[in-house]
């Protein structure tokens, strides 16, 4: 059990959010989990948080299929925002296309962030080895 | 001795003998002559009596000395011939008759000396001869040999070159009818045994091209001509001329056999061949060009140019490239060009222009080559087409892949998570919780599948059921259908697609997509105001256009313009959005062969065009 403070999980899946929150309970404590439906609400709470001084999330579970603003579209958003801290950005993803691989070494080669691409589903075990603080 | 007074005599006759004539004594003096003699020798006043003849001539044969002399020692030595340069330096010839001078007693008392001026006779044989020469290499060279036939004989003479042509030996005697049987058999000998039938009977001359075998055996074509001649009204004779035109005949017959070759050659080639000179007039052309021109005859283009058969700026295009390689010499080789002609009928040529370069290194003119390849290019667009739409098919193809693959992943990737909880739960109202996800899981999985069987049904019915409808009719269906819910939103259609526009369509597919568009038109409002959506149609060229256009939300199409068709894609926060409708309807307008654009400004509106297609 580790202690992360802020955790984000965007994916419009409610029982992929579920799960996933399921899964972190037995992996860290305290701190908060927020959960997102599509990258635009996210993002939103993201430049709030900051304009705030508040907190950001130190963990973001991504899924990339989703209405409004999808995964490459927050996280093209997301990495031009000029955070102090390196953020850990776990993508989850049921797609095994090869144009959203190569789309994250894109992401994750431009970006000071760390950036993971996993595939569902998602066990527990893993969620216990990408949730840390990057 | 000579008396005086006979002497006198003698001097007076021999004074006026018309022929020069010289009388001498045995010291070769002269002492008699008469007057024509000093006037040949133009010895004028000068007195030659008394003096020796050989003083008198300056330049003389010893040869003449020594007739003189055999004369005065009685013998004859007959006629001999002098020539000498007179004072106005001109070439003279003279014949001498020397003859022994006897008296009464048959002594030898001098030379009687006869002269006759034979220059014009000289010159006359030389000029005889030279013209024999000349004749005889004329007719060497132009292999014309002659022939006479005199009647009265009978005889038949031919000369050397005739005989040559015969290839008969020098010593050949040939008579009338060895000289016919040599003519071919058949119309060579007919028409030369009836020539000289005529030339006998009606003194008609003839010239005939004809076929002659030598001894040799060698066939040969000559020209055998024949002038009958006459004398006071009586035929004499023939004479005739035999030129041997052979080399001729077969050169022509040569290049006769090439013309044809060519002629057959070029006519049957499938490619349009056509000669132009230095004006672009036309100075030969093949039969494919003929038939491309659409005339029966070469004659009823040649002397025409380009502005005579195509029209003015496909004739313009022409004459300038044409200009060009007579000018630079270059040829252009396999250009593609595009050929209209006056009928408005358009051929696609592989074009080749090669100069034609005379002695002078000019271009008279230039060789024309064009190979119609319409039938090729149209095969290379319907087959573009096919690719172009079996790689769009294999994309939708992939794409779709994608979907299902993603999709079916997504739900089965929440099933095993769920799963794996559920049976690692203990808590029992965490298990009826789980059950009831499960549930949940279940029915949006059948609700995917459904979507997929919807889009793999488009995909697969495609055109099979296309019937022309009256799009107003279909417009009014669904607008019938959609009442409540446009009353509900204060939405107004405007309609001004005209009553008898008929499409040709999959009657379903296309209350589906109006359906969809209006439906969005109104869920995606401009929540300020009421929605307006305008209808509009147009035919262009087989092809519908139906515009729908809104005053709603508009979509940014810079972000999501690549994505406004993909399934289970949302750009709105609305509760019933799905991601699917246009990804359905986009697969509807495809699958008829339509496609589907959009034009939107965020907060101003969209416009969708749909474009029908009607053939199939």
């Amino acid at each position: 059990m580790r202690e992360i403070n802020s955790i984000y999980i965007i994916d419009d899946d409610p029982i992929t959010v579920f799960g996933i929150k399921k899964m972190l309970g037995s992996v860290v404590h305290g701190g908060v989990v927020h959960s997102f439906a599509n990258g635009k609400l996210a993002i939103d709470a993201i430049r709030d948080t900051t304009s705030k001084n508040a907190e950001i999330p130190e963990v973001i579970f991504l899924d990339i299929n989703m209405p409004i603003m999808d995964g490459w579209q927050f996280l093209e958003e997301f990495i031009q925002l000029s955070l102090p801290q390196k953020v850990r950005i776990n993508i989850i993803t049921s797609s095994i296309d090869s144009a959203d691989i190569e789309k994250w070494e894109h992401y994750r080669l431009r970006s000071k962030h760390v950036i993971t691409f996993n595939n569902k589903p998602i066990k527990k075990e893993k969620i216990d080895r990408i949730t840390k603080v990057a | 001795m000579i008396k005086s007074p006979l002497t006198e005599v003698n001097n007076y006759l021999i004074k006026q003998l018309p022929t020069a004539t010289a009388f001498l004594n045995t010291k070769l003096e002269v002492v008699y002559a008469s007057d024509t003699w000093i006037d040949y020798f133009n010895f004028g006043n000068r007195n030659v009596f008394g003096k020796k003849i050989l003083d008198l001539f300056e330049k003389t044969t010893r040869n003449w000395e020594k007739t003189l002399k055999d004369c005065l020692k009685g013998k004859n030595r007959g006629p001999g011939m002098e020539h000498y340069v007179d004072s106005e330096k001109k070439d003279r010839w003279f014949e001498w008759t020397n003859i022994p001078w006897y008296d009464e007693n048959e002594n030898v008392i001098g030379v009687i000396i006869q002269t006759k001026d034979i220059t014009r006779k000289v010159s006359n044989e030389l000029e005889f001869e030279k013209l024999q020469i000349l004749h005889d290499k004329k007719s060497e060279i132009a292999k014309i040999g002659s022939w006479n036939f005199d009647l009265a004989s009978q005889k038949l003479s031919w000369c050397k070159m005739t005989k040559k042509i015969h290839e008969v030996p020098l010593d050949f005697v040939p008579d009338i009818e060895t000289g016919i049987n040599f003519y071919k058999q058949g119309h060579s000998r007919n028409t030369i045994s009836l020539a000289v039938e005529r030339a006998m009977s009606q003194g008609a001359p003839w010239n005939e091209k004809l076929q002659i075998v030598t001894a040799k055996g060698n066939e040969k074509w000559v020209i055998a001509a024949g002038k009958p001649l006459f004398k006071n009204n009586e035929l004499v004779g023939i004479l005739g001329t035999f030129q041997d035109i052979d080399d001729q005949v077969q050169a022509e017959m040569k290049i006769r056999e090439s013309e044809r070759l060519l002629r057959t050659l070029i006519d049957n080639l499938p490619l349009n061949v056509f000669i132009k000179d230095r004006d672009s007039k036309k100075i030969l052309v093949n039969k494919a060009e003929c038939d491309f021109l659409g005339v029966k005859h070469p004659k009823q283009v040649l002397g025409k140019d380009d502005f005579d058969l195509y029209p003015k700026k496909t004739a313009q295009e022409s004459r300038n490239e044409d200009i060009k390689v007579m000018n630079s010499l270059k040829p252009v080789l396999g250009k593609e060009t595009i050929c209209e002609k006056k009928d408005g009928q358009i051929t696609t040529f592989l074009t080749s222009k090669i100069p034609l370069v005379g002695n002078d290194g000019i271009a008279n003119g230039l060789i024309g080559i064009s190979l119609d390849i319409s039938n090729i290019k149209q095969k290379e667009e319907e087959l573009r087409d096919l690719i172009d739409v079996t790689a769009l098919q294999n994309k939708k193809l992939v794409n779709f892949a994608h979907i299902v693959s993603h999709n079916l992943r997504s739900h089965s990737a929440n099933f095993s998570m769920l799963l794996d909880f559920l049976v690692n739960e203990k808590c029992g109202k965490e298990k009826e919780n789980l059950i009831n996800m499960l549930v949940e899981a279940s029915d949006n999985l059948l609700d995917t599948l459904e979507n997929l069987n919807e889009v793999v049904a488009i995909n697969t019915n495609t055109n099979l059921n296309k019937k022309p409808v009256v799009l107003n009719d279909m417009v009014k269906k669904v607008t019938k259908n959609l009442n409540a819910f446009l009353l509900n939103n204060n939405a107004k259609i405007v309609n001004t697609i005209s009553d008898d526009m008929r499409i040709n369509v999959v009657p379903a597919y296309l209350e589906s997509i109006l359906m969809n568009f209006i439906t969005n038109s109104v869920k995606y409002k401009e929540p300020t105001r009421n929605p307006i959506i305008r209808l509009h149609a147009t035919k262009n060229e087989g092809q519908t256009l139906l515009e729908i256009s809104d005053n709603g939300l508009g979509i940014d199409m810079k972000k999501y313009g690549d994505k406004l068709f993909g399934m289970y894609k949302t750009f709105h926060e609305h509760k019933d959005a799905r991601g699917i409708g246009l990804y359905i309807t986009k697969n509807q307008i495809e699958a008829m062969n339509g496609k589907v654009m959009v034009c939107s400004e965020v907060g101003k509106g969209s416009i969708f065009k749909i474009y029908f297609n009607e053939r199939n």
